[in-house]
């Protein structure tokens, strides 16, 4: 059974977003993917000694809260394992789904555009149908 | 016996005025110190009161228990990662700002350049009371007030010392660089020494004797005691204040029963009440308008000096040093237009000589400096603290904040009924009754926390990379236990402690990117 990834970084729609992937996993009975991608360019950085540091602890964070979305799947039986990833979001993102031969990408779009971002909504939306058409792979976007 | 009974009752005037300026104050926006000092302005206008404000009343009456009360509730890891600032801005910045002040004033004034120095040196101590007072009703970011607050109370150290020496120099006329800078460190590193040794005495007591009464005696004997021994060695009693402050309040509070703490916390929160109320009331009355008036030019030189400098000190040294520390530009205007003047310039220009030259200008220039940093930048500061977005809080966070605190309340009371059930005295009946309420609620907590965290994941974020600073912190002081036990060297615990310092840094910057919305890129 190809797996299904959830792309997560703890923003505001990611619980919603994780509990989507779970719910599709669960009725798919498939592998459940967390994946995580950190991008240490968008911290501000003036101390270029703290570099080391901030990569490890984006790292941490990612993991950590990979960490709880497993809880929660593994809570209603469904098998997941997670991923780290550092670098640009989007490139990573598609990258892993095809690495993994991935049989859906569910990623969270934020409702609120007040926030700068690297692509806001509707961005999002565009960017899903792009890998739609490169990957082949369905690409659910939860809002 | 007349004399004692009329200071007396001048005293209780005052102390009657400043509260009703503290009913009236809850009512309009104004901070409460800037409207002392008004009132006490107009007071003196419609009918002046026979008081006077003398330097020894301020040094060594107010001061000490200020200062103390200030650092006292310090939390010393927070200060820790700020120390490269505050340390930056309050000693570098304190002579730059001397030095620029004495130099534009000089240049504007035509006074001579020694005096001008001691004006610059006097005026360069910050007193950001209402300032600090505005950001804890506020809720602006912790970190930020506690950079302005521990640049406050090492500033005034380093400003008293620099004006001793600027003031030898300006009398005598001849100044030996080299002299001074052996003077700067004898005096300011002997005051921290004194302070660090009795604040480490009494924070031993604190944690050894268990009795609120005795241990309120103790920090109070150690505000006044540290500055009398400091002062009687003739280095810094200002600086001393500051780190027994430190040291009592962060070693000795942490073996402290609760009831001690809260007693500790009651006691002091009212004697920095009082304490400030009398001295801003006072800064009011003693103004002497005619005088203020007929140096107005002299004062406005002075005004357009002090912030002049402190835009340079503060934007300059933000800019040179942001390979050391993070400064986001909104702080740094904050720490700009915040760096208001109160009652340590005040009793540095009242102390002043008779014998130095232009002495009444001085003062009036002090005055008029105070009051231009109270009523108008003080009374603006709200203003822009709203315009940066500093006091802007979503309501989410706002209520994740209130179930953490009321969790924490909880888990320390669950705590304490732990431990009176172990001293055996609650019997296990009530005990196991009173704590099956206690997790009653602690349920109820964790489960509208856990809503909370259902509809806003980003407050999870936040809880995670915070929990991870608390963690470091635990791990910081574990080292500190190892080095102290000798299970590590000295130079493996420099090498871990800097690891973890650079850690903290990281994830600072992690949660004002996150808070920021910075880093919540791609899907929320």
């Amino acid at each position: 059974m190809r797996p299904i990834v959830c792309a997560t970084r703890g923003g505001e729609v990611s619980r919603r977003t994780q509990e989507r992937a779970i719910a599709l996993a669960k009725e798919r009975d498939t592998e459940l993917i967390f994946l995580c991608v950190v991008d240490p360019r968008f911290v501000k950085l003036a101390d270029e000694s703290l570099a080391a540091s901030l990569a490890d602890e984006l790292q941490r964070m990612g993991e950590s809260l990979l960490s709880i979305a497993q809880v929660r799947a593994q809570k209603q039986n469904v098998m997941t394992r997670t991923a780290v990833l550092h670098g640009t979001a989007w490139q990573n993102i598609e990258d892993y789904v095809r690495k993994v031969n991935a049989d859906a990408l569910v990623i969270g779009s934020p409702r609120t555009d007040s926030m700068p971002q690297a692509f806001g909504s509707g961005h999002v939306q565009q960017l899903a149908e792009e890998m739609r058409e490169n990957t082949g792979v369905e690409v659910v976007v939860v809002t | 016996m007349e004399e004692i009974l009329s200071t007396q009752t001048i005293v209780v005037l005052l102390v009657v005025v400043a509260t009703l300026v503290a009913i009236i104050g809850r009512r309009i926006r104004l901070p409460y110190t800037v409207s002392l000092v008004l009132v006490g302005l107009l007071i003196s206008i419609k009918r002046p009161l026979d008081v006077e404000i003398t330097p020894e009343l301020i040094m060594s009456i107010f001061v000490p228990l200020l200062l103390f009360e200030a650092a006292f509730h310090v939390d010393f890891r927070m200060l820790r990662e700020n120390l490269t600032s505050i340390i930056v801005l309050a000693v570098p910045g304190v002579i730059l700002v001397t030095m620029l002040v004495g130099g534009i004033v000089y240049l504007g004034t035509g006074l001579a350049l020694g005096v001008t120095f001691v004006f610059g040196a006097l005026i360069a101590a910050t007193d950001p009371v209402a300032v600090v007072a505005l950001f804890r009703t506020l809720g602006v970011p912790h970190r930020l007030a506690v950079a302005v607050e521990g640049e406050s109370l090492f500033n005034d150290g380093t400003a008293i010392v620099v004006f001793q020496i600027a003031l030898v120099a300006a009398l005598s006329g001849v100044f030996n660089p080299l002299t001074g800078i052996f003077d700067f460190f004898r005096i300011a590193v002997g005051g921290m020494v004194i302070g660090l040794a009795l604040g480490w005495l009494v924070a031993q007591l604190i944690s050894r004797v268990d009795d609120s009464l005795i241990v309120t005696t103790l920090t109070t004997l150690l505000a006044y005691g540290a500055y009398l021994s400091a002062e009687q060695f003739h280095v810094s009693g200002v600086l001393a204040v500051v780190v027994a402050g430190l040291v009592s309040g962060n070693v000795g509070l942490a073996g402290a029963s609760p009831t001690t703490k809260i007693m500790l916390f009651n006691l002091w929160e009212y004697l920095a009440f009082l304490a400030n109320s009398l001295v801003f009331l006072l800064i009011g009355l003693s103004v002497d308008l005619p005088q203020l008036w007929e140096n107005r030019l002299a004062i406005g030189v002075a005004v357009l000096a002090v912030l002049a400098s402190r835009a340079v000190v503060v934007y300059g040294i933000s800019w040179f040093g942001k390979r050391r520390f993070q400064m986001p530009v909104e702080w740094q205007h904050v720490l700009f237009w915040g760096g208001l003047r109160g009652a340590i310039s005040l009793a540095m220009a009242l102390s002043l000589p008779l014998a130095l030259p232009h002495r009444e200008m001085l003062q009036s220039m002090t005055f008029g400096v105070v009051l231009f940093t109270l009523l108008i930048q003080g009374t603006t500061i709200k203003a822009l603290l709203q315009r940066l977005g500093l006091t802007e809080r979503p309501q989410h966070q706002i209520e994740r904040e209130v179930r953490l605190g009321r969790l924490v309340a909880t888990q320390a009371g669950l705590r304490e009924l732990e431990r009176l059930h172990h001293d055996g005295l609650l019997t296990a009946e009530i005990w196991a009754g009173m704590r099956n309420s206690y997790i009653q609620d602690q349920k109820l907590l964790v489960k509208e926390m856990n809503q909370l965290f259902l509809d806003h994941a980003e407050l999870e974020r936040e809880m995670v990379l915070k929990a991870r600073q608390e963690a470091l912190r635990a791990e910081h002081v574990a080292l500190s236990d190892a080095l102290r036990r000798g299970l590590i060297s000295g130079h493996v615990n420099e090498k871990l402690t800097t690891d973890i310092d650079h850690r903290l840094e990281a994830l600072d910057i992690i949660l004002a990117s996150v808070q920021n919305g910075h880093a919540a890129q791609e899907e929320g």
